[in-house]
């Protein structure tokens, strides 16, 4: 008997709940198709774009819209450029594995990788990726590297043991939705299969030296040049470097409209970063060694002496926020602490567009 | 919380492909390394509760040791074995799914053996006792003894059915939460948190508990049928 009321009482609760989403659905629906309408409306005349949708939600949809108060206070300093490079997994590179012994047979698919990087240097496709996000945002979000390789060859199709390409990258470069826009044309054209894996830069090339990975799309200079110096790189077809560095944009130092550290007002991103340490003003830091971690890093006031080491900023903690998080969690996090981030303009960007969350 | 209902709704509504491929991965995921791990954990739990043999004590000290193993530690484990530089490498196994079912397995089987040895301990007495009055053989005991437990079998597989499709730490280690392949409803959800898009990790959270709810039901009903 009593199974018996508690399977009635189960089957209500699901009927209860899908009958009241039901009855929220229509009225759902249609909120969004409406602002899913002002967005494409609004697409072609660029400019106010995400102001405009901005406001719109608000309007429209109380019940959990979020006003986005972190405003971009420092960019296009030469100090924060981001520069997005791609190298090659050397199947020969001196892999060792977890107890450092040397592993000599490791699988590495060079001619997927081969294809993809030639193909990503194509012109038609850096025109593609400097136009991506137009569209979308109002602004474009990559540039291209000035002197950057290109490639006018052919792209051979896809073979059963070239199929999978394993791309290991940075959540930056796959929460813009840049890749997400370019490898399906890639892929329909070759056939291949790219398998993106994203984690913070440190452990996107670490996972590359584990043989894990065929090439690797990254943005921390220091780290890639120490990558390729300690051999795990390969230089591919018609080009000089291993290290292949095509696509840039900015860092940007975000913070509260009402900017209380007066960043806006610095002479340099440094001296704004002296100002935010010197008023203790809430900051907010990746902390997952990603390329944005080890660029913030390299900002601070060296006699603060902040490393990535935890002891270095445990002084700090009344105001420095070491978050160990993504960009979008550490920008949710920024939002709701009122505190200053950097973070890649690209990102950011997404995430005013959709109201301080990140599809 | 409103806003993440709607938002399950209407993605389940769109028949968004790529939840689709995340929810078939899941159900594959989770239906068979529930499925081995109660092939292997049911004998394993059956030896331990109703059968003396030296060495059972240690047996049952390192199974309830197993169960503590977190995850992530698993996934590592795993990770490190199959990478492009382990030892196991020309397995090829590394983000696919067969070896996020292998981790689970690793995972949930030590769990069914205690909870099938438990039960078998408390019955396997008065089991024997029965069996001897009536004068079966060993095989006949063995399938009594069997019968008798058809109702922690059924417990049994809902609790490693339950374990396998919450589990995230392994899960995201092993199967690399590649879209379209080996991605989860957990790691999904993991991810979209990263991105700081709560509402849609609340929405996937929603169908994932009703997608449970759905099984528990189904098998309680069953369990209910076989048990009368």
């Amino acid at each position: 008997m009593k199974k018996l009321l508690a399977l009635v009482l189960a089957l209500s609760t699901v009927l209860g709940l899908l009958a009241g989403c039901g009855a929220k659905e229509n009225t759902a629906g249609t909120t969004t198709e409406d602002t899913a309408n002002t967005e494409t409306t609004d697409a072609p005349e660029t400019t106010d774009n995400t102001a405009e949708t901005g406001t719109e939600e608000t309007t429209d949809d109380n019940s959990g819209a979020v006003v986005v108060d972190l405003t971009i206070l420092k960019e296009a300093d030469d100090s924060m450029l981001n520069t997005y490079s791609m190298i090659a997994v050397n199947p020969e590179a001196p892999f060792t594995d977890a107890d450092g012994n040397a592993v000599s047979d490791v699988t590495i698919n060079t001619a997927g990788a081969d294809a993809l990087m030639h193909w990503l240097l194509l012109p038609e496709t850096m025109e593609l990726a400097t136009n991506y996000g137009m569209e979308e945002y109002g602004n474009t979000l990559f540039y291209a590297v000035d002197g950057a390789p290109t490639y006018e060859g052919e792209i051979p199709a896809a073979t059963d043991e070239t199929k999978t390409i394993r791309l290991s990258t940075t959540t930056s470069v796959n929460d813009s939705g840049l890749l997400a826009y370019l490898l399906p044309q890639f892929e329909e054209a070759y056939g291949y299969t790219v398998e993106v894996q994203s984690a913070g830069t440190g452990k996107a090339i670490e996972a590359a030296k584990f043989g894990n990975a065929d090439l690797i799309l990254v943005h921390s200079k220091s780290q890639e040049e120490e990558f390729v110096n300690a051999g795990f790189a390969r230089v591919i077809d018609g080009m000089e470097t291993e290290r292949l560095s095509f696509l840039y944009n900015y860092f940007v130092l975000c913070g509260p409209s009402a900017d209380p550290a007066g960043v806006k007002d610095a002479a340099t991103v440094l001296d704004a970063f002296a100002a935010i340490a010197e008023g203790k003003y809430p900051f907010i830091s990746r902390g997952d060694g990603s390329g944005t971690h080890t660029k913030e890093l390299s900002l601070w006031p060296a006699e603060l002496g902040i490393t990535e080491d935890p002891e270095s900023f445990a002084d700090y903690t009344d105001w420095y926020t070491s978050a160990n998080a993504g960009m979008g969690a550490c920008l949710v996090m920024a939002e709701e602490m009122g505190g200053y981030i950097l973070t890649d303009k690209a990102t950011f960007l997404t995430f005013v567009a959709n109201n301080g969350v990140m599809e | 919380m409103g806003s993440a209902v709607e938002q399950a709704v209407q993605l389940i509504a769109s028949g968004d492909r790529e939840l689709l491929n995340i929810l078939s991965v899941t159900a594959r995921m989770s239906l068979s390394s529930s499925l081995i791990a109660l092939l292997l954990g049911v004998p394993l739990g059956l030896l331990l509760g109703a059968c003396r043999f030296p060495g059972r004590g240690l047996l049952l000290v390192l199974n309830r040791t197993l169960m503590g193993v977190p995850p992530v530690v698993c996934g590592l484990i795993f990770y490190i074995l199959f990478s492009g530089v382990g030892p196991l490498r020309h397995f090829h196994l590394l983000f696919t799914v067969e070896i996020m079912i292998l981790a689970q397995v690793v995972l949930i089987t030590p769990l069914l053996t205690s909870h099938m040895e438990t039960y078998v301990a408390q019955i396997a007495g008065p089991v024997r006792e029965t069996a001897k009055g009536l004068g079966l053989s060993r095989w006949k005991t063995f399938l009594l003894l069997l019968n008798e437990s058809r109702y922690p079998i059924f417990s049994g597989y809902l609790l490693g059915f339950s374990r396998a499709i919450a589990e995230v730490g392994a899960v995201s280690m092993v199967g690399g939460a590649i879209a379209w392949k080996t991605n989860v409803m957990t790691t999904a959800i993991m991810q979209y948190t990263n991105r700081g898009n709560f509402s849609l990790g609340i929405a996937l959270g929603l169908i994932l508990l009703v997608l449970s709810l759905g099984m528990n039901l189904l098998l309680s009903l069953l369990q209910r049928k076989v048990a009368s």
